[in-house]
């Protein structure tokens, strides 16, 4: 059983059978009935995940102001209506703001908190990362409800800063686990070489440590970025009236009107998410970050 | 970390204390607060005299109605890790296989693409798609296969889609790093050994893949049944999950208290999954957590 060992090349050099991929259907079927039933699957797969992305592209461009298909036209009329709108326009820059201010939160404190839990030998790292990582999994919603009862508890309003505070919780996660799987595979030696050397501490920090971090830093203030731009249920609690985040303007808009701004909306969302998207594939590569 | 006798704890471990401070007053002291007041009879600021109480609680127990939207969100949470499973694993099966790294990369691409386009804006997308002169409609009444719309939304079916459409992805990612932990060379000789590709799969590569199955589904179904946006908007506000409630203690009733009861309702299930999640990744990665 030895060659059970977890092994991460993913080319091997024994003879591959490419048709060898398991098939999920019932009984033995041949194996090209068995191959292409499993390419259709992930065919119909990708296009539920991609469809709902290309329909509001269209919508954003269909020129009547109901949902019609196929569409009859192209326009650009709810792109001008969109920018235009002071509510959206004022909610885009706020979302921005937002986001701004928690990214350089996030990102301080998370690679902070990870730096020290993979190097500061702390005891019980185990359960430090596990807690910092938490607010992934437990509920949003609850994050923004214990928030907003603190801060109605303690009368101090629904002020910016408890609203970037909260974003802040809840991106944190991103930047320390990217980080702390940059800080997992880099070799401690090359730090010790330095030290060897004669670099002070101080030194090897930022001489050495700090540049082979950058990219899962940089990786991870990207996401808190994105999670931040896109963060529904703690903007849901600690958003004061009139000053609302994109998110939570288009979940009102579209309480009410289902018209094509709501898609053109959608769309400068999507092109800025894809925009940050395809930097960080460029900068740093995505593959080894987006592990969960 | 190297596991050297008896680490000591340096000066980088202060680099700790700023997202401590953090932790302690914007997310363990409200959760605190929350539990506190979910077992008080009023706002103890504005109220001279508050005391103690299970009355919220009491509450849930006793009206079926709490139990039922209890159990709703419990059941769109389980149909959506179920739907999740199901159409989530032939594709990181795909993507842990896939030799080209250009494929790679588009599937990434493609997984990652609805990830990050905003839950408002997916959910728009599947109202247009699912509502009654929506896009699915349209096309089979122009094919002459229904003459009626197809009830889509406006009920749990329209919400599990939407909700899957969301959570596949993570699903997805969780499930590609364990497969992609299978060595390959067992389903190969199984397979020289005389097995059929499908029973190689189901003897091999499924239960190697067990663990990775229950934490991607513990970790959808934790995110299923927070969901708000989803539900209220594909359930057309007629659905009442946990969360759509709480909000609306908050927003419609002011009742600050139940709202908290019922908060900490949700959070005792959270905590059960991440625990458990935590411990299947446990299993999967070794030593290293959640990462």
């Amino acid at each position: 059983m030895t060659s059970v060992a977890p092994q991460s090349q993913p080319h091997l050099t024994a003879p591959i059978d490419l048709t060898a991929a398991p098939a999920l259907v019932a009984k033995a079927p041949p194996r090209r009935l068995g191959r292409t039933l499993y390419l259709a699957a992930n065919i119909a797969v990708l296009a539920f995940l991609l469809t709902p992305i290309a329909i509001v592209i269209v919508f954003a461009l269909n020129p009547t102001p109901f949902i019609q298909f196929p569409p009859v036209g192209v326009s650009l009329r709810w792109f001008e209506k969109f920018f235009a709108s002071r509510d959206f326009m004022h909610a885009l820059l706020f979302s921005l703001e937002v986001a701004a201010m928690t990214t350089v939160a996030a990102t301080v404190l998370g690679a902070s908190a990870a730096l020290a839990i993979a190097r500061g030998n702390l005891p019980g790292s185990r359960l430090i990362v596990a807690t910092m990582l938490s607010p992934l999994m437990l509920p949003a919603i609850l994050t923004g409800l214990a928030l907003f009862q603190s801060y109605v508890l303690l009368d101090v309003g629904r002020p910016l800063w408890g609203l970037v505070a909260g974003h802040t919780l809840v991106t944190i996660p991103y930047v320390v686990r990217t980080t702390l799987a940059v800080l997992h595979n880099f070799d401690v030696r090359l730090e010790e070489a330095a030290q060897n050397l004669g670099a002070s501490p101080v030194r090897t920090f930022f001489e050495v440590t700090l540049p082979l971090v950058k990219p899962g830093v940089l990786a991870g203030a990207i996401f808190a970025f994105i999670v931040s731009f896109d963060q529904f249920p703690v903007s849901l609690f600690l958003v004061a009236p009139g000053s609302e985040t994109m998110p939570i303007t288009l979940f009102n808009y579209l309480k009410f009107d289902l018209d094509g701004t709501i898609g053109a909306a959608s769309v400068v969302s999507i092109l800025l998410a894809f925009m940050v998207v395809l930097a960080l594939d460029r900068t740093v590569g995505l593959r080894s970050y987006v592990k969960l | 970390m190297p596991a050297t006798s008896a680490p000591r704890v340096n000066s980088l471990a202060l680099l700790i204390l700023p997202s401590a401070l953090l932790f302690a007053l914007f997310f363990f002291l409200p959760i605190g607060l929350m539990a506190v007041m979910s077992v008080l009879t009023g706002n103890p600021v504005v109220m001279p005299n508050v005391g103690f109480t299970t009355k919220h609680y009491a509450r849930m127990g006793n009206d079926s109605y709490y139990l039922e939207v209890i159990w709703t969100t419990i059941r769109i949470g389980l149909w959506t890790t179920l739907a999740a499973l199901v159409i989530g694993y032939p594709l990181a099966h795909w993507m842990a296989r896939i030799r080209s790294r250009t494929g790679h990369a588009l599937l990434l691409m493609a997984v990652l693409a609805p990830m990050l386009t905003g839950i408002v804006v997916r959910t728009f997308a599947w109202m247009t798609l699912l509502s009654d002169k929506g896009v699915i409609n349209q096309i089979l009444t122009s094919f002459g296969l229904i003459t009626k719309p197809l009830q889509l939304m406006y009920n749990e079916t329209g919400i599990i889609i939407g909700l899957v459409h969301i959570y596949v992805p993570f699903m997805v990612l969780t499930l590609t790093g364990v497969i992609g932990r299978i060595d390959e060379r067992l389903e190969q000789a199984a397979e020289n050994l005389g097995a059929s590709p499908w029973r190689a799969f189901m003897e091999v590569t499924l239960p190697l893949s067990l663990p990775g199955i229950l934490a991607g589904s513990l970790l959808v179904f934790a995110l299923a049944i927070s969901a708000y946006v989803t539900p209220i908007l594909l359930g057309g506000f007629q659905i009442m999950t946990l969360p759509i409630l709480i909000y609306q203690q908050i927003s419609a009733n002011f009742n600050v208290g139940f709202a908290a009861a019922l908060g900490m309702v949700l959070l005792a299930i959270s905590l059960i999954l991440v625990i458990a999640y935590n411990h299947m990744l446990g299993l999967v990665s070794g030593q290293r957590g959640l990462q």
